[in-house]
C-alpha cells in the first residue's frame, strides 16, 4: 500500500514557472490537469473505502434486520410469509422480552454504578505523586486483559453456589451459601461483578488522566483559601470531571445494554438460568433464533434493542448537552471548554466528548 | 463485531493532544489534593488491595489449574500451585485445537486492526484536512453511527455468510469489522489540530500528489493515534465471542470460542477449565508486560490529551 | 502518549511479525480436509459422555489415511442449539450425535441428513431392537441415524447412606426394599421420607430427573402417538406432578444444579442416597465422582429396580449430514461405531446400554462388575432393566417441553417461587408460549 496509485511525478517533468502560471496562460498542461483531479478526487477515495464497507456490512444488515422481522422467517426454512408488525406485536407482547429487558437494566445498573464510584476513587488515589507510578497504573489495568469469556469462566466457578470459592469462603464466617446462580438479584450481582473486574480499573485511568488536566492552579488556590482535600476534591475534581463521566457513562450504556458472553457462559446449560433470572435481552435474541429456530421475532427483538438504546443515546445526548453548557458558564475564567473549540495553549484546554 | 462498542468503550474522549508544547508546565500533573507531598501508607494500602482483588482471581486460577477439583472443595482456598499444571495442559489441547484457535485469533485481530487503522486514518486524514463538498454532511454521519450497535444485524449478517458460503472460515469474522466509525471519529479529531494546514500546502507546492502528501505527511504525524487506535482494536476483536460463537464452528474456532467450548467439554472439570482460562490469558499476558507501559498511555492519551 | 517514533514503529513492527507468525503458522495445517493425498478429516459432535475416545484412536489406526476430529458438548439440550445452528449454517459435522429428545425436531428437517439406505442401512438393520431402528427412520423410509444407545433405567444408591439411615444395603435386599417388580413411586416416595427422618438429608439431588422419568415411563408423554401435545388435561400426568411436588415439599429434593453438582463433589459428600440412572447416567455419575474426588469407596451401587416399572430416558444416534464432503467415510465411520462389538466398548467406557440386540445379549451374558459400582454386574442389571421398555413417541418439541418447561419450572418449586398448583400453571402457560 505506501507505493499506491500517483506516484509523485518527475521533477523533469514540472519545471519551476510551472508552480506560479500566469493567469493570462490559457490550458492547463496535462499534470495540472490530473493534478486538479487528483484534488477533487482524492478526498472520496480516501473515504469511499469506510463508507463502502460501513454500508455494506455495518449499516445494510441492520437495516435488513427491519426487513427479516416483518417476514414469518425460520432459521432453516429460511423466508416465509409477508406477515407486516406481527413479530414486533408478538415480542412486545412476550414477558420474556420485558424480562430480559429488566434484567439486562439491573446488570446494567449492578454493574456502571458501583463501578463509576470506584473508579473515581481509585482515580483520586492514582492522581498522587506516588512512587512507582506506572505500577501501580498496570495493576489496576491488569483485568481488562483477561478477556470477558476467561473472566465470565474464572468468575461462574467462584460464584459457584456449592463449592465455590466465594460461598466456601463465607461458610467459614458462618455465613450461609448465597444462591448466586438460582436467585435473581445475586446473580445479577454476579453478572455485575464480572463486569466491575474488568472494566474499573481501565475507566479509573480514563478519569485519571481527565483529573490531571485539571489546572492545577485551581487546587492550589482553593487550598489557599482553606478548602481541605475532600472538599476540594468534590468541588473542583468533580465538576471537572463531568463530561469524561457522562461519555464514559453513554459508552458504557451502549455496550452494557448489549451484555450477551457473562450471562452465556454464567449457566452454560440454560439460556440466562432456568428461571431466565438473568437472561439479557441479547441472550434472549440469541434464544429466539438458535433455540426457538425464530429469525424473524429475533430480529423484531434486534430491531427493538436497536431502538431502545438509539433512544438512551439520544437522551444521554440532550443531557450531555445541557450539563456541558451549564459547565461551561459554571467554570470559572472558562478554561474547560466543551467542545471542538480550542482555547488557545492553555493548559486546560480540552476537547469535547459529545462532538 | 463488538468493535465499535467496546473500542469506543475505551476511547471516551477522543482528543488530539494539545499543540505540541514542549514548555508544558510540569507541575500540571498530580492534580489531587496533596500537592508535592508523598502520600502516605494508607494510599498505599489501598493500593496494595487493589492489586490483590485484581490479580487474585488469575491466581487462583493457576492454583487450581495447577491442581485438581479438590482444590475447590476446602474452606480456605489453597494459595500454591500444584503439580498438575503440564497434565491439565495436556487435557486442555486434547480437548480443543488451542493453537490453531491462537492462529485464528491472532490473524482475525490482525488483519482487522490493519483495515480499521488503515481506512480510518485514510478516512480522517480526508474530513481534517481536505476540503470537499459534502465534508461536513458526511462528518455528521460518521459521528451519528458512531452510536449505532451494528453487532445488531447479527441476523442478516448470519443468513449472508450462509449464502456467501463463508461460514465456518475465519473471513466471516473478519469481514464484519473491517471498519469502525469510531476510528474514523479518532483519527480525524487527532489530525486535525495535529497537522498545520500550511505543511499539506507546501508538500503540495513541492509536487507531491495528494497520496503523497497522505503518506509523507500525515501518516507519519498520525503515528501515535494510529498505534492507539491498533491497541483497542486488537483488544476488542481479540475478545469479540457473540459473532464468533454464531459463524466458526468447533474445529476452527478463535480462542474464546475455544474457551468456551473448553468449558462445554470439560463441565465438570474445573481445574481443567481453568487451565484453559490461564493459558488463553497467557498471550496476552505477555503482551501487556511488555508494552502496557504504552497501553495506559494510550488509554490516558485516548482520554484526555495529555 | 508520548510514543517516541522508535517505540512506535518497534509496536508495529512487532504486531505485524505476529500476525505473520500466525499467519506462516496457521497456512500449512489449515486444509480442512486432510493433508496427505486421500487423507480424510471426519469430524464428529457428540454430547455428554459418550465414552468414543478409545474407539476413535482405533478406528484411525485401523483405517490408515482417516483422522477424526471429535467436538463433545457438555448437554444434549446444548447440542440441539448447537446442532441446529449449524444445519443453518451448513456447519455440521461430518457425524453428528442426535439424542431422542430431539430427534422429533430432526425429522422435520431428515432431507439435511445423509440417507443411510445409501450406505447399507438395510443390511444390519437386524442388528437393533426393531423400535430403535425405526425411530432414526424418517417417514419417506429414508434412515438418518443409527442407534448408539437406549436408556433403560435401574435406581442408583449410596449403600454407605443407606447403612447409616439404617436401610438395607446389599442390592438384592435394596430391589426388595423397594418393591421388586411391583416397585411404585409411592413406596420410593415413602423410603425418602424415611430416609429424610433417620438422617435429615435429602433423597434425591433434584426433582427434575424423576419428573423425566416418570414421563418417560408413560405410554404416551408428552405427545399422543399421533403427534397431538399431550399435556393439559391429562390426569395421569397430573398425577405423577402431583407426586413430585409431593417429594419437594417434604424436602426430599436437595435442589442441586443438574450436570454440575458442585464439580461431582455432591456425589461424594452424602447430599443425596438415590439417582435415577438410565445406563448413560452411570458415565455422567463416574466422570462427576471422580472429578469430585470420590472413587469405589464412597458407596455407590446400582439396583435391579425401578420405581412404576420399565423406563427409557434418552439414548442417541449418530448421523451423517447431508453437507459432509465424506459422507461415505463418514457413513462408515458411523455404521462402525454403532456396530454391536463397539457398542459393547462404549459400554464399558461410558455405561451407555447398547441398542443392538447382540451386544445386550453380550452384556447380559457376561455380567462383568463394575467395581465403581460396588461390583454390581451393570451390564446385566441395565438388559434386565431393559426388558419391556419400548419407544414412546417423541414429538418434534419433546425437548422443548422437558428441558424449557418442566425443568425450568420444577426448578422455581424447588426453590420456593412457584408451588405444585402454580407450578403447573406456569408449565401450562410455558407450553404454550415456547411450543404452541
Amino acid at each position: 500500500m505506501t507505493t499506491t496509485t500517483t506516484p509523485a511525478p518527475p521533477a523533469a517533468t514540472a519545471p519551476q514557472p510551472e508552480r506560479k502560471p500566469p493567469l493570462a496562460f490559457t490550458g492547463l498542461t496535462r499534470r495540472q490537469r490530473l493534478g486538479k483531479w487528483d484534488v477533487k478526487l482524492s478526498p472520496y477515495l480516501y473515504i469511499s473505502p469506510f463508507f463502502i464497507l460501513f454500508g455494506l456490512i455495518g449499516l445494510f444488515p441492520l437495516l435488513y434486520t427491519f426487513v427479516v422481522s416483518l417476514y414469518d422467517w425460520h432459521l432453516l426454512k429460511g423466508q416465509g410469509d409477508f406477515i407486516g408488525f406481527d413479530n414486533f406485536v408478538a415480542v412486545l407482547g412476550d414477558r420474556f422480552f420485558w424480562n430480559s429487558l429488566g434484567n439486562t437494566l439491573s446488570i446494567f445498573l449492578l454493574s456502571s454504578i458501583p463501578q463509576l464510584a470506584c473508579a473515581i476513587v481509585i482515580a483520586a488515589i492514582l492522581d498522587q505523586h506516588l512512587r512507582a507510578k506506572t505500577f501501580w497504573r498496570m495493576s489496576v489495568l491488569l483485568p481488562y486483559i483477561v478477556t470477558p469469556v476467561a473472566v465470565s469462566l474464572i468468575f461462574t466457578n467462584m460464584f459457584n453456589e456449592q463449592y465455590g470459592l466465594i460461598n466456601n469462603f463465607l461458610g467459614n464466617f458462618g455465613i450461609d451459601a448465597i444462591p448466586w446462580k438460582t436467585e435473581t438479584l445475586p446473580s445479577h450481582i454476579a453478572i455485575a461483578t464480572m463486569v466491575n473486574f474488568r472494566w474499573t480499573g481501565y475507566n479509573a485511568l480514563i478519569l485519571l488522566a481527565a483529573m490531571q488536566s485539571v489546572p492545577r492552579d485551581i487546587h492550589e488556590s482553593a487550598a489557599l483559601d482553606g478548602a481541605g482535600a475532600i472538599r476540594r476534591f468534590l468541588s473542583i475534581t468533580i465538576p471537572s470531571i463531568k463530561p469524561t463521566l457522562i461519555f464514559v457513562i453513554i459508552t458504557a450504556t451502549i455496550g452494557g445494554l448489549q451484555i450477551f458472553s457473562e450471562p452465556r457462559l454464567f449457566d452454560p446449560v440454560t439460556a440466562g438460568g432456568n428461571a431466565r433470572q438473568f437472561q439479557t435481552t441479547v441472550l434472549y435474541l440469541w434464544e429466539m433464533a438458535f433455540f426457538r429456530l425464530d429469525f424473524g421475532k429475533a430480529s423484531a427483538i434486534a430491531f427493538l434493542l436497536f431502538l431502545i438504546i438509539m433512544a438512551i443515546g439520544f437522551v444521554n445526548f440532550l443531557v450531555t448537552t445541557r450539563i456541558g453548557g451549564s459547565e461551561r458558564t459554571a467554570k470559572p475564567g472558562g478554561k474547560i471548554g466543551r467542545t471542538g473549540t480550542r482555547t488557545g495553549t492553555g493548559t486546560g484546554t480540552r476537547k469535547g466528548l459529545t462532538k | 463485531m463488538t468493535a465499535t462498542t467496546e473500542v469506543a468503550a475505551a476511547v471516551p474522549l477522543a482528543a488530539p493532544p494539545t499543540s505540541p508544547d514542549p514548555r508544558k508546565p510540569r507541575l500540571r500533573r498530580g492534580g489531587g489534593g496533596t500537592f508535592d507531598r508523598r502520600p502516605g501508607f494508607l494510599t498505599y494500602g489501598i493500593l496494595g488491595v487493589l492489586l490483590l482483588i485484581n490479580v487474585y482471581p488469575l491466581w487462583w486460577s493457576v492454583v487450581v489449574g495447577s491442581r485438581n477439583n479438590q482444590a475447590l472443595s476446602s474452606d480456605w482456598p489453597p494459595l500454591l500451585p500444584g503439580g498438575n499444571f503440564w497434565i491439565n495442559v495436556g487435557e486442555v489441547m486434547d480437548s480443543i485445537p488451542f493453537w490453531k484457535a491462537l492462529g485464528n485469533s491472532l490473524i482475525i485481530s490482525g488483519v482487522i486492526t490493519v483495515s480499521v487503522v488503515l481506512f480510518s486514518t485514510l478516512a480522517g486524514y480526508a474530513f481534517a484536512k481536505l476540503k470537499f463538498k459534502g465534508r461536513n454532511g458526511l462528518m455528521v454521519f460518521v459521528i451519528t453511527t458512531m452510536a449505532i450497535p451494528t453487532q445488531l444485524g447479527i441476523i442478516p449478517l448470519f443468513i449472508l455468510m450462509k449464502q456467501w458460503g463463508w461460514t465456518g472460515e475465519i473471513g466471516a469474522v473478519i469481514v464484519p469489522t473491517l471498519v469502525t466509525a469510531f476510528g474514523v471519529f479518532f483519527m480525524r479529531q487527532y489530525l486535525v489540530d495535529v497537522i498545520p494546514d500550511e505543511l499539506i500546502e507546501a508538500a503540495r507546492v513541492d509536487g507531491a500528489s495528494m497520496i503523497g502528501t497522505f503518506w509523507h505527511v500525515a501518516v507519519p504525524a498520525a503515528r501515535p493515534a494510529m498505534a492507539i487506535l491498533s491497541l483497542f482494536t486488537f483488544m476488542s476483536a481479540w475478545t469479540d465471542f457473540l459473532w464468533p460463537l454464531l459463524v466458526l464452528d468447533a474445529t476452527n474456532p478463535t480462542l474464546q470460542t475455544a474457551l468456551s467450548q473448553l468449558q462445554s467439554a470439560r463441565y465438570v472439570d474445573f481445574s481443567i477449565v481453568l487451565t484453559g482460562a490461564v493459558l488463553s490469558t497467557l498471550p496476552l499476558l505477555i503482551l501487556f508486560f511488555v508494552a502496557g507501559r504504552q497501553l495506559i498511555s494510550g488509554i490516558m492519551q485516548g482520554a484526555v490529551k495529555g | 502518549m508520548r510514543l517516541s517514533r522508535r517505540k512506535t514503529a518497534a509496536l508495529i513492527a512487532g504486531t505485524s511479525a505476529l500476525i505473520l507468525v500466525a499467519t506462516g503458522c496457521s497456512g500449512g495445517g489449515e486444509s480442512g480436509g486432510g493433508d496427505g493425498e486421500g487423507d480424510v478429516n471426519l469430524t464428529i459432535t457428540t454430547f455428554g459422555t459418550f465414552g468414543y475416545d478409545d474407539l476413535y484412536a482405533e478406528y484411525e489406526a485401523a483405517n490408515p489415511g482417516i483422522t477424526i476430529t471429535p467436538n463433545n458438548i457438555d448437554t444434549g439440550g446444548n447440542a440441539r442449539t448447537d446442532a441446529f445452528q449449524k444445519i443453518a449454517s451448513g456447519g455440521l459435522s461430518d457425524v453428528v450425535a442426535i439424542e431422542e429428545g430431539w430427534l422429533g425436531a430432526i425429522q422435520e428437517v431428515s432431507s439435511e441428513f445423509v440417507d443411510l439406505n445409501d450406505y447399507g442401512a438395510q443390511d444390519i438393520k437386524d442388528n437393533w431392537v426393531d423400535w430403535k431402528f425405526a425411530q432414526g427412520t424418517d417417514a419417506e423410509g429414508r434412515v438418518i441415524g443409527y442407534g448408539t444407545d437406549i436408556g433403560p433405567q435401574g435406581l442408583c444408591y449410596n449403600r454407605t447412606l443407606f447403612e447409616e439411615a439404617g436401610f438395607p444395603s446389599d442390592r438384592e435386599s435394596v430391589a426388595e426394599l423397594f418393591g421388586g417388580e411391583d416397585a411404585t413411586w409411592e413406596k420410593y416416595i415413602e423410603l425418602g421420607k424415611q430416609y429424610q427422618a433417620a438422617t435429615g438429608k435429602a433423597w434425591i439431588d433434584q426433582a427434575s430427573f424423576v419428573w423425566n422419568s416418570m414421563i418417560n415411563q408413560l405410554d404416551e408423554g408428552y405427545y399422543t402417538a399421533d403427534g397431538e401435545l399431550n399435556i393439559e388435561g391429562n390426569a395421569e400426568m397430573e398425577e405423577r406432578w402431583a407426586q413430585v411436588n409431593d417429594m419437594i415439599a417434604s424436602d426430599l429434593s436437595a435442589g442441586s444444579v443438574r450436570w454440575d453438582w458442585g464439580g461431582g463433589k455432591e456425589f461424594v459428600d452424602g447430599t443425596f442416597a438415590t439417582f435415577v440412572c438410565p445406563g448413560w447416567m452411570l458415565g455422567n455419575i463416574k466422570t462427576n465422582l471422580e472429578t469430585g474426588g470420590g472413587d469405589a469407596s464412597t458407596g455407590w451401587d446400582f439396583a435391579d429396580v425401578f420405581p412404576g416399572g420399565a423406563s427409557n430416558w434418552g439414548g442417541a444416534f449418530l448421523s451423517v449430514a447431508g453437507s459432509s464432503e465424506h459422507p461415505e467415510e463418514a457413513a462408515a465411520l458411523a455404521t462402525w461405531l454403532t456396530a454391536p462389538e463397539q457398542q459393547v466398548k462404549q459400554f464399558e467406557a461410558a455405561g451407555t446400554f447398547p441398542s443392538t440386540i447382540e451386544a445386550q445379549e453380550t452384556l447380559a451374558s457376561e455380567a462383568a462388575p463394575n467395581e465403581l459400582f460396588g461390583g454390581a454386574p451393570v451390564g446385566a442389571i441395565l438388559a434386565s432393566r431393559a426388558q419391556g421398555v419400548t419407544a414412546q413417541y417423541k414429538g418434534p418439541d419433546d425437548s422443548v417441553i422437558q428441558e424449557n418447561v418442566f425443568q425450568a419450572v420444577i426448578d422455581q418449586i424447588q426453590s420456593g417461587d412457584l408451588n405444585a398448583e402454580t407450578g403447573w400453571a406456569e408449565a401450562m402457560k410455558l407450553t404454550d408460549e415456547l411450543v404452541g
